[in-house]
């Protein structure tokens, strides 16, 4: 005889675990539980039936995997927050005897915890890491612009800052930016990284602070997490291209505010690369010989003196250095009996030297000057990135490698009305006549284009065209490009038609209205002998035509209704609910469409008037 | 003035060394005359200053000592002379310490010094007392004096020592708790010189330590030899380590699946959006009213004419840590996003236009008046229509017509009428409460009128075979029924109180027919016997209420729907065979196809169950589809079609084509609603029959009328 089966043994009952008896299990309380869930990615799990998992009751509880529980139950960081909370209680009883010294000797052996192996263990592959840093790029961009206060303390603004600028070094040295979008949230930036689409947002330069209904203990949390997860993508990251990660600060420069040009991209040499096992030895607090001593010393005087060899290269001068040599390309020989039989594959040296369709180098023949208003941070990584140089006055930061004054210069991006200069010299009127004055919004959209528009529509002081996301719309969504397209004109046109339409009762509008009907080609070809012998030109033939197809069409839509609506009793009630969603979502978005077309057609009209 | 001066005998600052023996004392004099004076008295209060005044005791002189340059209080030394003591004082009583009784009933209370007699003063009565009390206003503050027998007001100075005592306070005025302290043995210049003891100071105060030097010695060996190890500046322990952290091989577990991206920005979101993405007003009003929760979207669209007008988004925080939140407390569920056209979920069914023939159409009405149609039937050749409304009227007419071409009136309700499937015979039987009519149409051909004339009366009645006396009797009609030309050829009567008969199912042969009365009984339900005459109930006992009973077009099979199943007996074995459920709460009609492999079951909840014979018990399909409950359904006999009434008026009109082969499932397809009939007092279509001959259709309402539906 099979054996008995007991309830809650096997199953659904087995394999969650609530909330309450995880935090139980793990003798932690709930604030480290969260902790540890957001750090370790353990996220909560929908059971298909709540009853079976949660022994017959259907209260609403949170569950978790057991075997995610059970995987935290051996993780390293539960133990250091075990010790902390020892820690924490033995700092308060040297306080509160008012035994100085010891206390600071337990707050000097803290105990830390590090998340490495979290890291690892959550990405396990690189690419896994790279495809997942959107959020964590755009968490640290906005603790970057945020203020320090007892909550935040100014080092980890900084270190935030320091990972965004890195990032952005890393995106213009490998030309990686492919959209923007200026939207009301921040600035939306879209990279390819190692095949991967990483997009992220930054705030505009605001002071924020943090509203009383967002809890920060969970942001910080996120953030220690990401600031690490940061730290090793960027390592690998800079180490592939061959940098030195990180790259070293100019602290003078960057009181200066100079940003992102405070940081100084170093190519690697291949000797020093055992720098940082070096480094690594001593942390580990082994015990140090006279002859260890001796040793480092010597590496150390090497390594300064290879880091004095190493060339600094500019972020905006270096070009990825992508020398194939032409002659290690693969050659195909076809077969002398039957020459067509060989297909022709892609080689990379093929693949490169085709156009690329993304041009990197968009502005690498302009050279920009941003006026004090516009937003540096935004403007000079977005033109670095597609190889514009810029240059920006003083008072916005320092280390601007052009003057305003320069020869040079062919556009300035300015962000402000028109003022009337009667007072111009000749000199400034030339310069004025040279160079191109253009709105911010002229940059962002030539990138997303991908090509140089015509500056005309973007000029200082000028209304603006509308500026889109690049990102695209949903299909079927409304596109107010195809708007665009039908033009205004059209548009006013198709109103009028509608109003019209059944006055103008043309004898040959009939012919074609018939030949549409049946659908036969023949007919059609007919009535347009037809009207060109009646003199109609063949565009407005064709207008004719889609016309009619229009009316057929709307004719045609309610005469198959009743019978959808016949086979529709005989659908299975679980078909039904799901067609009725689906139903439900499309009429939704049709709805969202039109009432967006009928704005557009209201405005069109309007303006026309 | 004598008063003040009297008063002045208790100010500290004027009193004498004599002054204090009067201290327990009470002052007689001043008694009478602070009775005698009140408002002079507060006059002397208010003069002098209150502590001074209130003071009893000796008073302390303040001065500087002479030791410790201090002031200090002294108070006057006692004398410890005759007057010292309070005791030796004047008291006008000289008995002492005797109890008061013993002089009641005397006129005196005592001696005084001189051994005279002290009467006693003057005493009121209950009512001078309380007199007194009302009118002195020092009576609250007397005191019953024991040896004076009389009541004495009590001094300033007496009222504010209980008044300390009642504040828990030291009775005396003059004490100060709070002194300040005399250092004797502390403070600057009063150090103790001598040494508590002699010993000579030992020699390990001032010799180095051997044991110490060993320890550092030991220390010292420790760090040369690098056992110890300064700790790590913070400054390199602070920052965080980084190194190629991919490049060991990872474990070859699957990663865990990444969390989904944030949608990517529309349009709507651009800071110089398009015009027509900007909301109206009320699309403005509607979002700030709506909470937070219920948005469809957590921004409102807005344009800004140049880069640099852009503000701060304010919900910038709070939406990084809601994506925050989906990360960690979201439950995250895999789904397969169907990506198809919901247009391909309907069930491609065959054109109903392909399926033609089948009613679209109504031909012709015949109308009953107001009175519901309860029950209709078709000649087996389809050409005749006989309808009965409640009322008892049955009216024949032709299909094609719809003129009434005969009446007739019965005296009470018709419950059903059926029309005899053979085709050399031609009658119908009407079933009125506990009686059935057989009837014949008049103008038949002379063959077929001979032939039924011969089968339900002929000269000779045949005999009845059975041995009991059968609670059913078979007869000629009676002469009072119906007009002598009406008269119905024979004339069943049903038991007594069987109720309204609501059906009528004949077999098909048209030798047998089933009746199935309103009662609840087993003998609901008779299966009569033309040719011989003969009833029979064929249940002793039925579970449930029977609602509908049918033959099996081709087996000896008997259904029978009560109100949630339907059984199927085998007649020639008496036995039953096959009990279905269909899960309808309440059958109303059933109908088997003319293959007699299918079967269709309505109910009052609106169902509409088929089922495969040869399956299972549970219908193969159940479609829910009218708005009211099923009245009535039927299968058409020849054509692949049947039909189903509702009470919500309409009556809908399905495509089954049933297949001959097994594999194949019967084919199912809507073809029309066919409305026209009016809901009357919640009733629709009562009843609907096919026209054996032709696709059309025959229904009955409760609004009266009766329609043809044609093709």
């Amino acid at each position: 005889m099979a054996r008995l089966k007991q309830k809650g043994k096997a199953g659904a009952a087995k394999a969650y675990v609530t909330r309450t008896s995880a935090v139980k299990k793990l003798q932690i309380s709930l604030a480290d539980f969260r902790r540890l869930c957001i750090l370790k990615g353990i996220f909560p799990r929908e059971p298909r039936n709540k009853k079976k998992a949660n022994k017959g009751s259907s209260v609403p509880t949170t569950f978790y995997y057991a075997k995610d529980i059970a995987y935290l139950a051996h993780e390293p960081v539960l133990k250091k927050l075990r010790e902390h909370k020892a820690f924490a209680k033995k700092l308060a009883r040297a306080l509160g005897r008012s035994e100085w010294s010891s206390a600071k000797s337990l707050e000097d052996n803290k105990p830390v915890y590090t998340l490495d192996h979290v890291i690892k263990e959550r990405y396990p592959t690189f690419i896994d890491a790279v495809r997942d840093i959107d959020d964590a790029l755009c968490l640290v961009a906005l603790f970057a612009s945020l203020p320090a206060n007892q909550r935040i303390p100014s080092s980890l603004t900084q270190n935030c800052s320091r990972l965004t600028a890195e990032w952005q070094l890393y995106v213009m040295h490998t030309r990686a930016l492919r959209k923007v979008f200026l939207s009301i949230k921040g600035v939306y930036y879209q990279a390819e990284v190692m095949g991967q689409t990483i997009t992220w947002l930054v705030p505009y330069q605001f002071a924020q602070s943090i509203p009383p209904d967002v809890d920060a203990r969970v942001m910080l949390t996120f953030l220690e997490l990401y600031q690490t997860l940061l730290g090793f993508v960027f390592f690998k990251l800079f180490t592939d291209a061959s940098l030195v990660y990180p790259p070293p600060m100019d602290a003078l420069k960057d009181e200066a505010a100079a940003g992102v040009g405070a940081f100084s991209l170093q190519e690697k040499k291949q000797d020093s690369a055992a720098a940082p096992s070096g480094t690594e030895v001593r942390a580990d607090g082994k015990k140090v010989t006279g002859k260890d001593v001796r040793a480092t010393i010597k590496s150390l005087a090497a390594s300064v003196q290879t880091e004095g060899e190493d060339e600094i290269v500019k972020a905006h001068e270096t070009a990825p250095s992508a020398d194939v040599d032409a002659t290690d390309d693969f050659v195909a020989y076809p077969s002398t009996s039957n020459p067509s039989e060989v297909a022709e594959l892609p080689t990379l040296h093929s693949i490169s030297t085709l156009a690329p369709t993304i041009q990197t180098k968009l502005f690498a023949s302009c050279v920009f000057f941003l006026s004090r208003e516009s937003p540096r941070s935004i403007l000079e990584f977005v033109i670095r990135s597609f190889g514009g140089r810029v240059g920006w006055p003083a008072s916005v930061g320092s280390g601007s490698p052009y003057d305003e004054n320069d020869e040079s210069i062919t556009h300035v991006i300015i962000d402000r009305p028109v003022v009337e200069k009667p007072d111009e010299t000749p000199e400034e009127k030339e310069r004025r006549r040279k160079r191109k004055y253009v709105q911010p919004q002229w940059v962002v959209d030539c990138i997303n284009k991908n090509a140089i528009l015509l500056e005309e529509p973007y000029l200082q002081g000028k209304i603006l065209p509308p500026h889109l996301s690049p990102f695209g719309e949903t299909i079927g969504a409304y596109d107010p490009e195809e708007m665009q397209h039908l033009g205004v004109g059209a548009l006013a046109d198709e109103e009028d038609e509608e109003m019209d339409e059944e006055a103008d009762a043309d004898v040959e509008e009939d012919v074609v209205a018939k030949a549409v009907e049946s659908a036969d080609p023949a007919l059609l070809h007919a009535a347009e002998l037809a009207a060109e012998a009646a003199g109609v030109d063949s565009a407005a033939f064709e207008q004719q035509v889609g016309k009619a197809a229009r009316r057929q069409s709307k004719k045609a839509a309610p005469a198959e209704a009743p019978e959808e609506e016949m086979n529709k009793m005989m659908m299975s009630s679980k078909k039904r609910k799901l067609y009725e969603k689906m139903k439900y979502g499309e009429r939704k978005r049709a709805e969202e469409k039109a009432s967006l077309e009928q704005k557009r057609k209201h405005i069109a009209k309007r303006s026309k008037a | 003035m004598a008063s003040d001066s009297e008063d002045e005998d208790f100010v500290p600052g004027a009193s004498d060394d004599d002054d204090e023996d009067e201290f327990p004392e009470i002052d007689t004099r001043s008694d009478s005359d602070d009775a005698d004076t009140p408002d002079e008295d507060e006059d002397a209060s208010d003069a002098s200053s209150s502590s001074e005044t209130l003071h009893v005791g000796p008073v302390g002189k303040t001065i500087i000592s002479d030791i410790t340059g201090r002031p200090k209080t002294v108070y006057p030394e006692i004398e410890p002379d005759y007057d010292s003591d309070s005791s030796t004082e004047d008291d006008p009583n000289r008995v002492g310490n005797v109890p008061m009784h013993w002089y009641d009933d005397m006129p005196h209370i005592g001696y005084n010094m001189e051994g005279q007699k002290v009467f006693k003063a003057a005493k009121g009565d209950e009512l001078d007392k309380f007199l007194a009390t009302v009118e002195d206003p020092t009576s609250w503050t007397s005191a019953f004096d024991k040896s004076l027998q009389s009541d004495k007001p009590l001094t300033p100075e007496e009222l504010d020592i209980i008044k300390r005592l009642q504040a828990g306070e030291n009775p005396d005025a003059t004490y100060d708790p709070y002194e300040p302290t005399v250092e004797w043995f502390t403070g600057k210049g009063k150090e103790e010189v001598m040494p508590l003891s002699a010993a000579p100071e030992p020699k390990r105060r001032w010799v180095p330590s051997k044991w110490e030097k060993k320890k550092v010695l030991k220390i010292i060996r420790a760090i040369r030899e690098g056992r110890i190890v300064p700790k790590n500046p913070k400054t390199a322990a602070s920052q965080p380590k980084v190194y190629d952290l991919w490049g060991t091989p990872s474990s070859n577990q699957p990663p865990p699946l990444p969390a989904p991206k944030v949608k990517l920005p529309t349009n709507a979101e651009s800071y110089n959006p398009p015009a027509e993405y900007l909301p109206s007003a009320e699309e403005k009003k509607e979002f700030e009213e709506a909470d937070r929760e219920d948005r469809e979207r957590e921004f409102l669209p807005q344009k800004y004419g140049a880069l640099r007008l852009v503000p701060a988004y304010k919900d910038f925080i709070y939406e990084r840590f809601s994506r925050q939140l989906d990360l960690y407390l979201a439950p995250r569920v895999q789904r397969k996003k169907l990506n198809i056209d919901p247009n391909s979920l309907i069930p491609q069914l065959p054109s109903p236009s392909s399926l033609k023939p089948f009613p679209c159409y109504r031909a012709s009405k015949l109308s009953h008046g107001d009175r519901r149609v309860r029950a209709i039937s078709v000649s087996p050749d389809g050409l005749w229509v006989i309808s009965a409304d409640e009322q008892g009227r049955v009216l024949l007419w032709e299909t094609l017509v719809g003129r009434p071409v005969r009446t007739w009136q019965f005296k009470s309700k018709v419950g059903a009428l059926e029309w005899c499937p053979r085709k050399d015979v031609c009658y119908f039987v009407v079933a009125l409460e506990e009686q059935l009519h057989f009837l014949t149409p008049p103008h038949q051909p002379a063959s077929i009128a001979s032939l039924t004339h011969a089968l339900l009366s002929p000269s000779v009645a045949p005999e009845s075979k059975a041995a009991s006396p059968s609670p059913i009797k078979w007869k000629a009609p009676e002469a009072g029924v119906l007009a002598d030309d009406e008269k119905p050829l024979l004339t069943i009567e049903l038991p007594q109180s069987s109720g309204l008969v609501k059906q009528i199912a004949w077999h098909r042969r048209g030798d047998y027919f089933a009746t199935l009365s309103g009662t609840e009984s087993h003998t609901s339900v008779w299966i009569h016997q033309t040719s011989k005459r003969h009833s029979q109930a064929p249940f002793k006992k039925v579970k449930g209420s029977v609602q509908r009973v049918a033959f099996h077009p081709l087996k000896p099979h008997f259904f029978v729907a009560t109100q949630r199943y339907v059984r199927i007996y085998d007649l020639s074995a008496q036995e039953l065979i096959k009990t279905l459920m269909p899960g309808i709460r309440w059958i109303s009609s059933l109908d088997i196809h003319p293959s007699g492999d299918h079967l269709i079951v309505g109910g009052y909840d609106r169902r509409l169950c088929w089922f495969d014979l040869d399956l299972s018990s549970k219908p193969y399909k159940v479609l829910r589809y009218h708005a009211r409950a099923i009245r009535s359904i039927q299968f058409h006999p020849v054509y692949p079609l049947f039909a189903s009434s509702s009470d919500d008026g309409t009556v809908q009109v399905f495509h089954s084509r049933v297949f001959t082969d097994l594999m194949s499932d019967p084919l199912i397809v809507p073809l029309k609603v066919l409305r026209g009939h009016r809901t009357k007092d919640g009733l629709g279509v009562l009843e609907v029959k096919w026209n054996p001959a032709h696709p059309w259709l025959l229904s009955a309402g409760a609004d009266g009328t009766v329609a043809v539906w044609s093709s």
